[in-house]
């Protein structure tokens, strides 16, 4: 088995079914693009396969390594949550030391992104500012695989397409799942792309489906 | 190593509040008894209600920075109550 591998998960809060034998890979080089309505499971889904939340079943593996914990998927996976998740009371210079790993945080530390930053706390700069803080954080980590979750939220379209581009520069030896409701960028970037709708994920073969399936409305002009 | 660099980034937004708490509630409950002693002894059980006050109650979401280098809430509870013990059992025992 090679890649990021995620089979059998279930999840249920209350009476309520979230997730039905859920399955989906990511190889190296992939981004795998989950679109979805809200409450469809997207965000539950990624935190299932990080560790941070239990399912009723689950079977996620990296390579010949099973996922169980946050301790097992440190090394291997890292997850962009959707809401800002930098510490405030230390600087963003000894975040980036701790986070990223000598190498990149060597490499980020000159980056035209996040120098301008190196001496701030995180309380001092702007959502959009952070954001994109994290997402460069989060890319340029020691993991192999990443989980990002409505990573283009509060960001500025210019932004947006440079981020964009630091993904697509990652490609060859890392892998993404990416879920956003900015579905054009989601489509634009992703290598494959699932919808996920009740409970169920379903694999996307064109645009055309996402309209058939209830995610677009009926007249959405299909672009390629 | 690694872990306590991780863990120490966390830790910090505890210890000057849970410190300056301690030494104002030894000063004012302990009358002329030993000040560094019982600020040790208010130290062990304040660190953790900060914990669960800066953390658990305020800023939850700060957890997924410390999930990302592998410190479950777990790990971090586990860090705080034995860091804790260790720096204020020191006090105390002065």
């Amino acid at each position: 088995m090679t890649g990021l591998h995620i089979d059998s998960v279930i999840k249920y809060f209350g009476i309520k079914h979230i997730l039905n034998d859920i399955f989906i890979t990511c190889e190296k080089g992939e981004i795998v693009g989950i679109l979805g309505r809200n409450g469809s499971g997207k965000s539950t889904l990624m935190k299932i396969i990080f560790g941070s939340i239990s399912a009723e079943n689950k079977f996620v593996m990296v390579g010949s390594k099973p996922i169980n914990t946050l301790a097992d998927s440190a090394d291997t996976i890292r997850y962009l949550p959707q809401s800002g998740f930098l510490p405030t009371h230390v600087n963003i210079r000894k975040l980036i030391s701790v986070f990223c790993g000598k190498q990149n945080a060597q490499f980020l530390f000159t980056h035209e992104l996040v120098k301008p930053y190196l001496d701030k706390k995180s309380e001092e700069l702007s959502g959009g500012q952070r954001r994109i803080l994290e997402i460069v954080m989060t890319i340029y980590s020691d993991a192999q695989y990443f989980l990002l979750d409505e990573p283009f939220n509060g960001v500025a379209p210019i932004q947006v397409d440079l981020i964009k581009e630091l993904i697509r520069d990652q490609l060859p030896n890392k892998g993404f799942i990416i879920t956003d409701h900015d579905y054009k960028n989601i489509l634009e970037l992703s290598t494959k792309i699932v919808l996920m709708k009740d409970g169920s994920i379903k694999l996307i073969k064109n645009q055309a489906e996402l309209i058939e399936f209830g995610y677009l409305p009926v007249g959405s002009v299909i672009s390629h | 190593m690694k872990f306590l660099n991780q863990f120490w980034v966390f830790y910090k937004k505890l210890i000057i509040p849970s410190a300056i708490v301690s030494i104002v509630i030894a000063l004012i409950g302990m009358g002329n008894i030993n000040i560094i002693a019982a600020s040790g002894t208010v130290f062990i059980f304040i660190t953790p209600f900060f914990h669960f006050i800066f953390y658990d109650l305020s800023n939850p979401k700060e957890y997924y920075f410390y999930y990302n280098v592998g410190l479950s809430r777990w790990m971090l509870w586990v860090g705080t109550i034995v860091f804790s013990l260790i720096i204020g059992g020191v006090l105390a025992l002065i």
